[in-house]
């Protein structure tokens, strides 16, 4: 029984030399790749994710309940601001709808054969974010068997939220344009002048992300412009709103200028997102 | 067999709560570290090795869902379990003052290393910033955590520790 013991023990220190050797190997082997191979993360998902999703489900509920009793008098005050809003919508809307008949007719007129690409989407909820506190990545509760790529875009609320970098069986990992390693090529809506966004995380505290490299031909930036994804961009589907520019500032060159935006979709309380089911064409793929 | 396969339970619970429920509060974006305060509780009760290998398994998990190279975080909650190991000569009942200083040195240490492999590399040098924004709030946080449940991993390790020493008996008397 006590040499059966023996033969078992390691030494701690062994222990720590031989999985550290491990890890660097893992290291190496995911630097280049920047995958970890599927099986792995197919197993490990089928063990964490049905129980993330009712766990975050009945947190929902329960943080709804918590809200809902906070909420109440804001509720009522915010319905009477959102039914004036409602009113003034609808009017506008009625005058769209009247310029797009025009739109309409006058294309017919120009013979312009310009399509407005619809994308179709798939609807999924938000299962779990990353545990840690510096990164922004989350897992949606759909995957490869829902028909998701890799590379397809994720909006909600009428913005740009990320893109797929994994995807498992059942569930997909997705980074956040305010992830502090995102980079977007992106464009002003209007001029078409382009610039790059990225993720930072000490922006994000106040509910910004950057923007610089932009090329202000028309010097038309201003609070307010609206930035969307850019047609240059290998990743992203053109035209995909990112968000309204909060602030803006010249670089010392005077050529470029660099600032803040206030991203459209909400990053505080990601519960649905859309995914595009396409894939931007591109040389590769095409 | 039974103690790890408890462990691997709580790690898993602890994962689980930490990627979801954690993430919803809405008061503060910054979420507590429940694997870092497993890992070093039971680095602290067991010692060395079991510290050392509730690290590497916490941060397998980080790794395989959220991290993008394979192997940093284990390799950081591994160092992490291990040094806190060194400390089990200290244990000696049910006192939390000290694992809670741990706890949050250990967080401050493994938050530290993760901005600078991961940001002050790549030219994010705002230290401050960073150290007021997330490395505080988590670090105050996860303390909080670990001083309401310590109590309950003590007592699991306590039952496990009880259930092994009278396996052990029982065996002997066998033989």
């Amino acid at each position: 029984m006590k040499k059966k013991r023996f033969s078992i023990k390691i030494k701690s220190r062994h222990l720590l030399a031989g999985l550290s050797i491990l890890c660097f190997l893992m290291i190496l082997g995911t630097l280049t790749s920047s995958a970890v191979p599927s099986p792995i993360r197919n197993v490990a998902g089928a063990i964490v994710t049905p129980f993330q999703n009712g766990v975050n489900r009945v947190g929902t509920v329960m943080n709804g309940w918590a809200s809902g009793f906070k909420n109440v008098q804001k509720l009522s005050r915010e319905n009477e601001e959102l039914q004036s809003k409602i009113d003034d919508l609808t009017e506008e809307n009625n005058r769209l709808i009247q310029s797009s008949e025009e739109l309409k007719r006058l294309e017919e007129l120009y013979k312009l054969d310009q399509e407005y690409p619809e994308y179709t989407k798939v609807a999924a909820s938000v299962i779990a974010k990353d545990p840690g506190n510096w990164y922004s990545t989350f897992i949606i509760n759909k995957g490869n068997a829902d028909g998701l790529k890799v590379n397809m875009n994720v909006i909600s609320g009428g913005g740009l939220v990320g893109i797929i970098t994994e995807t498992g069986e059942h569930w997909s990992k997705v980074r956040s344009i305010i992830d502090d390693e995102n980079n977007i090529s992106a464009m002003i809506a209007t001029t078409s002048d382009t610039c790059i966004v990225s993720g930072n995380l000490a922006s994000m505290s106040n509910g910004r992300i950057d923007f610089s490299e932009l090329r202000d031909r028309g010097d038309v930036v201003a609070e307010g412009t609206s930035i969307v994804t850019s047609s240059i961009s290998t990743q992203y589907l053109t035209g995909i709103l990112i968000g309204y520019v909060a602030e803006v500032a010249e670089d010392s060159n005077h050529l470029t200028k660099y600032g803040t935006i206030i991203p459209a979709a909400d990053f505080k309380n990601i519960r649905e997102v859309l995914v595009i089911q396409e894939l931007k064409q591109t040389k590769e793929n095409s | 067999m039974k103690r790890k396969g408890v462990i691997l339970i709580l790690i898993w619970i602890c994962f689980i709560l930490q990627s979801t429920v954690f993430k919803l509060q809405t008061f503060t974006n910054v979420s507590p570290n429940l694997l870092l305060m497993m890992t070093v509780s039971i680095a602290f009760m067991q010692g060395k090795k079991e510290g050392l290998l509730t690290g590497f398994v916490s941060g397998l998990l980080i790794d395989v869902f959220f991290g993008t190279i394979l192997g940093i975080y284990s390799l950081l909650y591994m160092l992490t379990g291990f040094a806190a190991g060194s400390f089990a000569q200290i244990y000696f009942d049910e006192d939390v003052t000290i694992p809670v200083a741990l706890v949050t040195v250990a967080d401050f240490i493994l938050n530290f290393l993760i901005y600078v492999v991961g940001f002050l590399l790549r030219g994010r040098t705002a230290f401050p910033t960073y150290l007021l924004q997330i490395i505080l709030p988590e670090m105050i946080f996860t303390a909080v955590m670990t001083l309401i449940f310590y109590r309950v991993i003590y007592k699991i390790n306590h039952a496990l520790s009880e259930s092994e020493k009278e396996e052990r008996q029982s065996l002997w008397i066998r033989d």
